[in-house]
């Protein structure tokens, strides 16, 4: 094992790019919390300066702190030098687990070979649904099908709603997530999906999960799936919904469906159509405040996470008076629902759950469920 | 030493971790050193007993904002103890009756001015660095912006203070009151300082209605000395704009080259804004404003009045930093200011010293109130280049001081030109300067290595 990193072309001029303004402590949901500069983007690119001119020995600390990073990009999107440090993370993630600096999600890794899922569960859930030859294929992903199966069964029901000829699949995590937490996606579990998403003989891949559907368009992995890829507000857009509420509804952009995957519109074409009495927080779009969920730090640091979680729900709560948050990631929505404090009136939903509750509220007026 | 701060502040609130102590080795200038501990207090009441513990063991303190810093300022160059004040962000109180706000100087100047937007006022000073800058970062350094021609720096704006001496007093000077010429104005001393003195803890800022309306132009000249006239000219023109930008054609040309903004080649580029509440307030100002930048021989003028038009004009100038900072990996950002009258002269003193090192200086800043924003690109890791931009950056402040100007407009002094201070100040200055560290501060453990003043 080697504890010295090595430093490509690449990596040497971002490092020199970062002008140290400080203009990310603006942005990074981390340094909100702690305000402590370790946790911030500026503070890891000074990290990274100095272990590259030799000035700091590489240590467990400083592997650890690259931990403590949602890679929520909005320091990227913010950065006025034009560096990505979010991607500096993610690199150096592995590059510090080459040197020697494993961290806990070697385990997550191996969890995910043996059981398929993130989470080692044995038992998964079909929700009634078939599994066979359909024109399009849904995926779930790990955070849907084993954290938030309510959510999960009411889009499939609205996908049976609007006459969707769908299929599920057995599914195993796309793994993609280990490439951001140090490790390698596993080419086993992707051959899998590949080979179950064939079976179906669908045209286009539907995935609710935004980090799924970033995996499949983007993994080299999966490169050669050849059929259409589409984060479900995509494919829904067009829709005609025979639904509307009257409520307040607001929306947070997951980041890895705005800032990752540059969808803003979508889910916002759908909102409109169904909620004509629609705000957008003050942080929205590419400046939407992370959630606290994403790039391993929920399981890593997972109160640090909710606690996130809770300052965004708070900023959404307090600046638009919504009394429905809308988004459309399983990560979002499980971490908002967990931070959500009881005397918190607001209600969390998916957009697609969302939907489905309007069409069964319309069937059943006398309910007061949903909108 | 550890046992005592954590008893302090708590376990949670004190760091000697390496890891954590590096980031504060640096701001935003080239400067770094580290320092040996760092603290995040929650109250003037810890505050006060670490300084009282650091003066007692004649240990360093930094106090530290947000550290965007462009000079050093914050950077602990004899170690020490730095103070985080970011967890001391409360807004304690607005009170829009008595045109105040009373913050702790962890708050962040956009955060602010988010609040009292919510009547219709505002903070007015506008550095670069505002949604993340803090206000005693602010008052610690006298921070300016865009506005300062008609709406001035901080300084214009703080009505008391409370500040942590040396010894760990406490001291409250001031008042809430917009007339005061009770005793000494003690405020002022501290405002600028660079934590030299004290730490500033709380701040009680005047604060002004927003104005309702804009208007924007931009016009571009192909000789610099007619921009220069134009600003010469509508600065007594009896109209006094609220903004009044210039950028040189190194920073127009880097920016014409690195971005999809459309520009003229040209010597010079202005933009003047005028406010106001109401329209004919601003269009009025904006008549004389334009009839100037027009029969000055101008490429091209643009106005804009409504929101998106306006944003559009502001794009250049906006982009003028960023572009910069991606042209070249190091750089430094400094702030020579000179009466109005001499900006046409000092760039091109500076295009001329560009040359003579071969070290490019693209220059851009508030033509308004005649501080200037020379941003020198270099490659830190080229030590030729280093000694060229050192030079460089001797000769633009021996020419700013030569125009009867100053070393700083808005950034402060900090490490990076303390060396420079005797350029501006008279040995009879340095001395009272000094005489009243020393007073203060006799142990020297409030931002020590700062200003030459030790």
């Amino acid at each position: 094992m080697s504890t010295q990193l090595q430093f490509d072309e690449k990596k040497r001029k971002a490092i020199a790019q970062c002008s140290r303004c400080g203009f990310c402590r603006a942005v990074c949901p981390i340094f909100d919390l702690t305000k402590r500069p370790m946790t911030n983007a500026r503070g890891k690119m000074i990290l990274l300066k100095e272990v590259m001119e030799g000035k700091l020995p590489l240590t467990e600390a400083i592997a650890q702190a690259f931990l403590r990073c949602t890679t929520c990009m909005n320091c990227t999107t913010n950065c006025p030098s034009g560096v990505d440090p979010q991607e500096m993370v993610k690199a150096m993630r592995k590059d510090m687990v080459g040197a020697g600096f494993d961290n806990l999600f070697k385990a997550m890794g191996e969890t995910v070979e043996k059981t398929g899922n993130i989470y080692g569960e044995t038992e998964r859930q079909d929700w009634g649904h078939q599994k066979g030859i359909a024109p399009v294929v849904l995926f779930l992903g790990c955070v849907g099908t084993y954290r938030e199966e309510e959510s999960i069964g009411e889009t499939l029901q609205l996908l049976d709603i609007l006459k969707v000829d769908f299929t599920l699949i057995d599914e195993v995590c796309c793994s993609g997530v280990l490439d951001d937490v140090g490790y390698t996606m596993k080419g086993d579990l992707a051959r899998r999906n590949i080979q179950e998403i064939r079976k179906t003989g669908a045209k286009t891949l539907i995935t609710t999960c935004p980090y799924c559907y970033r995996v499949f368009k983007d993994h080299p992995s999966y490169k050669d799936l050849g059929l259409e890829i589409k984060h479900i507000t995509q494919f829904l857009k067009d829709f005609d919904f025979e639904v509307k509420t009257d409520k307040k509804v607001t929306y947070h952009d997951p980041c890895d469906l705005g800032r990752h995957a540059g969808i803003y519109e979508e889910p916002r074409e759908i909102i409109r159509k169904i909620a004509p009495n629609f705000v957008e927080p003050r942080r929205t779009r590419e400046n939407a405040m992370c959630c606290g969920a994403g790039g391993g730090f929920r399981g890593a640091f997972a109160k640090e996470s909710v606690k996130i979680a809770r300052n965004r729900l708070s900023q959404i709560i307090d600046e638009t008076g919504a009394e429905i948050l809308l988004t459309e990631c399983p990560s979002c929505l499980h971490n908002f629902k967990n931070a959500k404090r009881q005397k918190q009136k607001i209600e969390i939903y998916n957009l697609t759950e969302f939907l489905a509750r309007l069409y069964r509220e319309r069937e059943r007026p006398s309910t007061k469920e949903a909108a | 030493m550890i046992q005592e701060l954590i008893e302090i502040v708590g376990r949670e609130n004190f760091t000697d971790q390496l890891e954590e102590l590096v980031p504060y080795s640096y701001d935003a200038s080239m400067n770094v050193h580290r320092p040996d501990a760092a603290v995040w207090p929650e109250s003037t009441e810890q505050v006060s007993a670490i300084v009282k513990f650091a003066n007692e063991h004649h240990i360093a303190v930094v106090p530290r904002g947000a550290g965007t810093s462009l000079s050093g300022g914050v950077v602990p160059i004899r170690g020490g103890i730095i103070i985080d004040l970011s967890k001391m962000n409360r807004i304690l109180e607005i009170s829009i009756e008595d045109r105040f706000a009373r913050v702790q100087a962890g708050v962040v100047c956009d955060g602010l001015n988010r609040e009292l937007g919510k009547s219709g006022f505002i903070f007015p000073p506008d550095p670069a660095s505002s949604s993340v800058a803090t206000i005693g970062g602010n008052v610690a350094t006298n921070a300016g912006g865009i506005k300062g021609a008609k709406y001035g720096t901080t300084r214009d704006y703080v009505l008391g203070l409370e500040v942590v001496l040396p010894t760990g007093e406490v001291m409250r000077t001031g008042s809430y009151t917009m007339k005061c010429v009770s005793g000494y104005d003690l405020a002022r001393l501290f405002i600028g300082a660079e934590g030299t003195l004290g730490v500033i803890t709380e701040v009680t800022l005047k604060i002004n209605p927003v104005p309702r309306h804009a208007m924007t132009a931009v016009a571009t000249y192909a000789r610099l000395e007619d921009a220069g006239k134009a600003i010469s000219q509508t600065m007594t023109s009896g109209i006094l704009p609220s903004v009044m930008e210039i950028m040189d054609k190194v920073t127009l040309k880097s920016i014409r080259e690195n971005t999809d903004i459309d520009l003229p080649e040209a010597e010079a580029m202005i933009l003047a804004e005028t406010d106001g509440f109401t329209w004919e307030e601003v269009e009025a100002q904006m008549e004389v404003i334009l009839a100037i930048l027009g029969k000055n021989g101008p490429v091209e003028i643009k106005t804009a009045r409504d929101e998106k038009d306006r944003l559009n004009l502001w794009r250049a100038r906006k982009s003028a930093y960023a572009t910069l900072a991606r042209v070249s990996s190091s750089f430094t950002l400094d702030d020579v200011t000179v009466p109005i009258s001499r900006i046409p002269e000092l760039l091109v003193g500076i295009q001329e010293i560009s040359k003579k090192y071969d070290i490019v200086v693209a220059t851009f800043g508030h033509a308004g109130d005649g501080n200037l924003h020379p941003q020198i690109l270099f490659d830190e890791y080229d030590a030729d280049q280093v000694e060229r931009m050192k030079k460089v950056e001797e000769e633009i402040f021996r020419l700013a001081i030569g125009l009867k100007g100053t070393l700083s407009g808005e950034h402060g002094i900090g490490l990076s030109k303390a060396a420079y201070m005797t350029l501006e100040h008279d040995p009879v200055e340095m001395a009272l300067m000094r005489l009243i560290k020393k007073t203060l501060d006799p142990n020297n453990i409030m931002n020590p290595g700062k200003r030459a003043l030790d």
